[in-house]
């Protein structure tokens, strides 16, 4: 765990999002760590990914350096900056030129051109956050869900975030991939009262293709979370020409049932939706999927509907999208 | 009684209802598809009506009324002047046109066709002359929207009675009793404040008192008057005022029974000469109706009902003002209601009926106002009808019942944008009725408002109204509680732009883009003169405390100002136009025997608003991070910036737009507190200020559209605006064109502006809310909302109202409006046509923050 100066533990955080109503119960506050072990094609998160804070670069914000060049002025590299710009506007960080990690000169852009991914944060700086919407739970049966990025990764943390929560009286929920050693999900679990995962693929060949990982753990560890009550809801990202086949489906399916009783809250098949390309843009990342055409919504929408119904033949409590009610 | 058992019953076995019901309660009506919709209503007839309603506020000026009001005046030269408007009524009410239309329940119009706009020369007939000569009336490059059109004979005619006119109208009184002082910050003069509603208008702002007319009709109400004539000491002069005031009571009510009693012949005379059987019951039903509620109490809802929007209309023929409120119309309603489906005289689904052809009824009326003043005020039709529903009762018990529900339906079933409807919500609130309103939201037309009790009446106890009076509260025209039948509120007569206070206060009272183009030069700076009071620049200030001192002392300076101006208008009401036929049918006047103009009622405001609470909140902010404690501008730099319009200052631009700077609106305490200084400064100065009908001031906190117009003449301001973009709209955020100021969701939105001290604006809050369809999906979606509703309520937050749509769509609507007719949104405290608003308003909604989270 990382501690600040001053000795407290922080987490490095990407996003709060307060007013969340389609992850978790009633309304919630979601907080989004950064850092992933796990690299999904279809990821619309990007800025989740890597494990340390990160530039954002945003031209069309960009005032112009004749008029402000704040950024450059104040660049510890003087003239072998590795800001670029270009027609006066500025294009991007080249991450191959020295880069002191300073931050400075997103602290001095005044136009958030270029921002910093990944706010160091401590327990009472997040439970501040938090506290703020706790009527807001209350009347909705809400709460806080923590996501990422890999909220497992940051575990450690995690754990003192939950247990103030748990303090607070605030539901706790964590939406994760699972990727993680299982004694860390045990001790985060004390503190934890709803958990969100991904099924993304049965089979472990193709799911190490689109993720960069094998299954048998996640699988295992959704195994080990109804074996510990956990109520759990499982998503399933449906990606068109990945994982969208009858075949997966009913592994998925049988998985449900065989291994895990059918002991799961909620089974949701989520719509791929082509986002994220100009997250990937601003981080000077190429997008995996840039080339994939999407289907038209009345082609996806019909898709996924009808592989609803195929799990509910299971008995299997199934539901297309995120906007039904929950619990 | 005996005689409309039959009818209903012969009507509901005639025409058949359609299978879908009138609901109680649950049904999902679809979410952000506005008036979209074709066949809406479950009844043929209103669809029928509907079909042929126009879905426009555009209409034509008679000019009928304005002849005869002459034509009294005239035949009663030396007559004290109630009499003379007294005469001038009884002349409108007995010779202006009447009509009854095909298909329709209902009687009542302003004396001309469906969307005829009556003139009424004591606000100013010269500048309807004028336009009518000048081609500014109709559809023009300077009139795209709300055009009028007119005969060659209107125009003639009321070209003919111009000079009659000519120096006796509320603006030349008012005009001649200020000074240059007075009026060089006003609407004539650099608009810091505007106090020129009720120049051009009537006052309006109020609702009859339903509960009177029920008991007394016309008749008991001519008793009433005959009553308190007996025994006055005519040696007394306060005597022989109100003998000459209750003759004019006289005189006015025979005319209302005249009027009532040509729309119950003209239905006889349709009647005669109808060839189907079914309407030609309807119209012998509806002529005894109307005849017997000419002078009698309603006995059925169907009397009720015709009586309520008939005596409405008359109110409008007389007063010219907005805002003439339905009241709690499911209260009032609902012994006639419970009493006619108890005994069978009418069934639930023909009350649905009558209500959603009320409702139509009216969308039919319509209100002229100049070419200038549509750019800010546009589409209002007759404006601010508002309707009641909900709430508490007399003895502080939820009220609601099924009338509440089925009149929320009848907007779903109709969705056009009259009369505005108002929920009062509180602690109690039914669960369903809650349902029903967030569905009816969700549809997207913008209707209804919500409207809280739990501050409402603790807000109207504060000033003096009693506990009573309090919780029986209607909501009129936008935001403003009032009470029913009792009260002279004279809300939403002036507006003050606290941007352009604190603009002066920062230079030294001198507009900040003083310079030679400006209309006071000559006057003022070319001689080394200011606007305002001389209270330091920020350029000295060497604490934050001295700014805050400098716009409190500024505020003060331009209340004095615009309290001179709203009194002096408020005296030339009294002088020139009393208003007889309404006093007669308010609660107070004939008792107290002084006309309503004149404090006649138990209740006596007058009530302008603060506009521009974010747009100053973050300003106050800014100037306190910047200068005082980042140090990132000197006093003199930011001064500079906003003189140049932000030229050459594009970082400092960029910075107190980004959310580097505290910002109202996102749960930060920091800009939260300074706006509420900002708000409270402003009631502070207003609030109980003595007013010429006996009674005194109450803050609001609202600017309906007149950010619009405020932002028009006003250059940049502190917290990134550039000039004449708008000032903030009423309790929200600052968007500026270069960004929203408010980005953290509808949680923080909730938090920080309830905040505010809404309690203290006792004549009304009003909050804006934009949602994109996808956030208020399914289950989750409505019941996330309605939690967020709750809270709102549970922090006393006064009143809030929605508008859903998706951002594409209005931004496609602007481009081709023809698309897009039926698309309702939500504007200020009411609803309008998107594709009939001005661009500039277009574009104010537009760039409203967006709250979706799917
Ligand atoms: S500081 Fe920001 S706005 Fe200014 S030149 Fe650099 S990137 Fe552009
Ligand atoms: S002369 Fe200058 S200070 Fe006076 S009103 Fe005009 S702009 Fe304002």
């Amino acid at each position: 765990m990382k501690h600040t100066k001053e000795g407290e533990p922080y987490g490095l955080v990407t996003n709060i999002q307060k007013y969340t109503i389609h992850d978790g119960p009633g309304i919630r506050t979601e907080i989004f760590f950064k850092g992933c072990p796990l690299r999904c094609l279809w990821c619309s998160n990007p800025e989740g990914l890597s494990h340390s804070r990160q530039l954002g670069v945003y031209p069309s914000k960009c005032i112009g350096f004749s008029k402000c060049s704040f950024c450059i002025n104040v660049c510890p590299e003087g003239k072998d900056t590795p800001i670029i710009y270009r027609n006066d506007i500025l294009v991007n960080i080249n991450e191959n030129l020295a880069c002191d990690d300073c931050f400075k000169c997103a602290d001095e852009c005044p136009s958030r051109a270029i921002m910093i991914w990944g706010d160091k944060m401590t327990v009472p700086d997040l439970m501040k956050i938090i506290l703020e919407d706790r009527n807001f739970y209350l009347k909705t049966g809400g709460g806080v869900t923590l996501s990422g990025g890999e909220v497992m990764l940051q575990w450690d943390f995690v754990l003192l975030l939950l247990k103030a929560c748990k303090d607070a009286a605030i539901h706790t929920c964590i939406e994760s991939s699972l990727y993680c050693p299982p004694d860390h999900l045990e001790k985060v679990y004390e503190f934890t009262d709803l958990v969100i995962t991904d099924i993304k693929h049965m089979d472990s060949g193709k799911h190490k293709e689109y993720t960069g990982v094998g299954n048998e753990l996640i699988l295992s560890n959704i195994k080990k979370t109804v074996e510990l009550n956990k109520p759990l809801v499982i998503r399933i990202p449906v990606v068109p020409e990945h994982n969208n086949n009858e075949e997966n489906i009913r592994a998925t399916a049988k998985f449900i049932i065989d291994e895990l009783g059918n002991n799961i809250v909620r089974l949701q098949l989520l719509p791929f939706r082509k986002m994220g390309t100009e997250k990937y843009a601003t981080l000077c990342l190429p997008y995996p999927m840039e080339e994939f055409n999407a289907p038209e919504r009345e082609v996806w929408e019909k898709d996924l509907l009808h592989l609803t119904d195929i799990l509910k033949e299971y008995g299997i409590p199934a539901v297309a999208g995120s906007s039904g009610k929950m619990l | 009684m005996e005689e409309n058992k039959k009818t209903y019953n012969t009507y509901k076995s005639a025409e058949k209802i359609l299978p879908q019901p009138v609901e109680p309660f649950d049904r999902e009506w679809g979410v952000g598809v506005s008036g979209n919709t074709p066949e809406p209503s479950p009844f043929p007839r209103i669809n029928r009506i509907l079909s042929k309603t126009a879905k426009t506020t555009n209409g034509f000026v008679p000019h009928e009324r304005a002849m005869l009001e002459t034509e009294a005046f005239k035949k009663n030269p030396g007559a004290p002047q109630v009499i003379k408007c007294a005469e001038a009524m009884a002349n409108i009410f007995r010779n202006t046109p009447v009509y009854i239309y095909e298909d329709e329940l209902l009687a009542g119009g302003l004396g001309c066709d469906k969307k005829g706009a009556p003139v009424f020369p004591v606000f100013g007939l010269n500048w309807v002359v004028d336009e009518m000569r000048d081609g500014l009336m109709d559809y023009s490059e300077k009139r795209t929207h709300d055009y009028f059109s007119f005969t060659k004979e209107s125009q003639e005619q009321l070209e003919s009675i111009r000079d009659f006119w000519a120096g006796n109208t509320i603006e030349d009184y008012a005009n001649s009793m200020l000074t240059d002082d007075e009026l060089k910050g006003s609407h004539a003069g650099k608009g810091v404040f505007f106090a020129d509603a009720y120049i051009y208008c009537g006052a309006g702002h109020l609702g009859l008192a339903y509960d009177k007319l029920f008991k007394l009709g016309f008749k008991g109400i001519k008793e009433l008057i005959l009553e308190n004539m007996k025994n006055i000491d005519m040696s007394d002069p306060e005597g022989l005022k109100k003998h000459t005031f209750l003759k004019a009571e006289l005189i006015v009510n025979e005319g209302a029974t005249n009027h009532i009693m040509r729309y119950a012949d003209l239905a006889k005379e349709k009647a005669d000469s109808e060839k189907d059987e079914i309407r030609r019951k309807e119209l012998l039903q509806m002529h005894e109706n109307l005849k017997w509620i000419s002078e009698n109490p309603p006995r059925t809802f169907w009397e009720a009902i015709q009586l309520v929007h008939i005596a409405n209309c008359m109110i409008h023929m007389e007063c010219n003002g907005h805002s003439i409120s339905y009241g709690r119309f499911d209260q009032y309603m609902y012994p006639f209601y419970k009493k006619d489906t108890e005994d069978g005289t009418a069934t639930r689904e023909f009350i649905q009926e009558l209500i959603e052809n009320f409702y139509l009824k009216v969308w039919d009326l319509n209100k002229l106002r100049s070419h200038i003043l549509i750019k800010t005020f546009g589409n209002g039709g007759i404006g601010g009808q508002c309707l009641t529903l909900g709430g508490l009762d007399k003895n502080g018990k939820d009220a609601t019942n099924d009338l509440t529900y089925m009149a929320i339906d009848a907007h779903i079933h109709i969705r056009i944008p009259t009369p505005w409807l108002a929920v009062r919500m509180h602690a109690g609130t039914p669960w369903e009725l809650k349902v029903k309103v967030a569905n009816s939201i969700r549809v997207g037309t913008g209707e209804p408002k919500i409207f809280n009790d739990d501050v409402a009446i603790p807000s109207m106890l504060s000033s003096g109204t009693e506990v009573k009076d309090a919780r029986d509260y209607q909501v009129v025209g936008c935001v403003e509680p009032d009470v029913t039948g009792k009260s002279y509120g004279w809300k939403d007569c002036g507006h003050m732009n606290m941007a352009k206070v604190l603009e002066l206060a920062m230079n030294d009272g001198r507009c900040i883009d003083c310079g030679p183009k400006c209309m006071r030069w000559e006057k003022c700076g070319a001689k080394g003169d200011r606007l305002g009071l001389a209270t330091g620049s920020l350029e000295n200030f060497k604490t934050f405390d001295e700014v805050l001192e400098a716009y409190d002392k500024q505020m003060k300076y331009w209340c004095d100002r615009q309290i001179a101006v709203l009194n002096a208008v408020d005296m030339a009401h009294q002088q020139l136009k009393p208003l007889p036929y309404l006093s007669s049918i308010m609660d107070g006047c004939i008792e107290s025997g002084k006309d309503i103009t004149s404090g006649g009622l138990k209740y006596n405001f007058t009530g302008p608003q603060g506009v521009a609470i974010g747009t100053t909140g973050d300003g106050l902010a800014t100037i306190k991070q910047l200068v005082f404690e980042e140090k990132k501008a000197t006093g003199k730099e930011f001064l500079e910036a906003v003189k140049n319009n932000w030229e050459g200052h594009e970082p400092l631009y960029a910075y107190v737009n980004s959310e580097k700077v505290h910002h109202y609106g996102n749960d930060d305490d920091y800009a939260d507190e300074l706006t509420k200084f900002a708000m409270d400064t402003w009631c502070r100065h207003i609030e109980k200020r003595p007013n010429p009908r006996g009674g005194f001031y109450q803050p609001g906190a609202y600017s309906v559209t007149v950010n619009v117009a405020f932002g028009l003449m006003q250059w940049a301001s502190f917290e990134g605006r550039k000039a004449y973009e708008p000032v903030s709209d009423c309790m929200g955020a600052v968007h500026t064109h270069c960004a929203s100021h408010d980005v953290s969701g509808p949680t923080a939105i909730c938090r920080s502006v309830t905040k505010l001290d809404h309690a203290r604006a006792t004549n009304g809050t009003l909050l804006n809310w934009k949602f994109s369809p996808g956030s208020l999906m399914g289950q989750t979606g409505r019941d996330s909302f309605i939690a967020l509703m709750d809270e709102y309520v549970q922090r006393k937050g006064m009143h809030s109202q929605f508008t859903v749509a998706n951002q594409e769509t209005l931004v496609e609507a602007q481009k081709n409006p023809d698309d897009y007719r039926d698309l309702l949104v939500r504007v200020a405290g009411y609803s309008a046509y998107f594709v009939e608003l001005s661009k500039e308003l277009q574009d104010d909604i537009i760039g409203r923050t967006v709250l979706s989270f799917d």
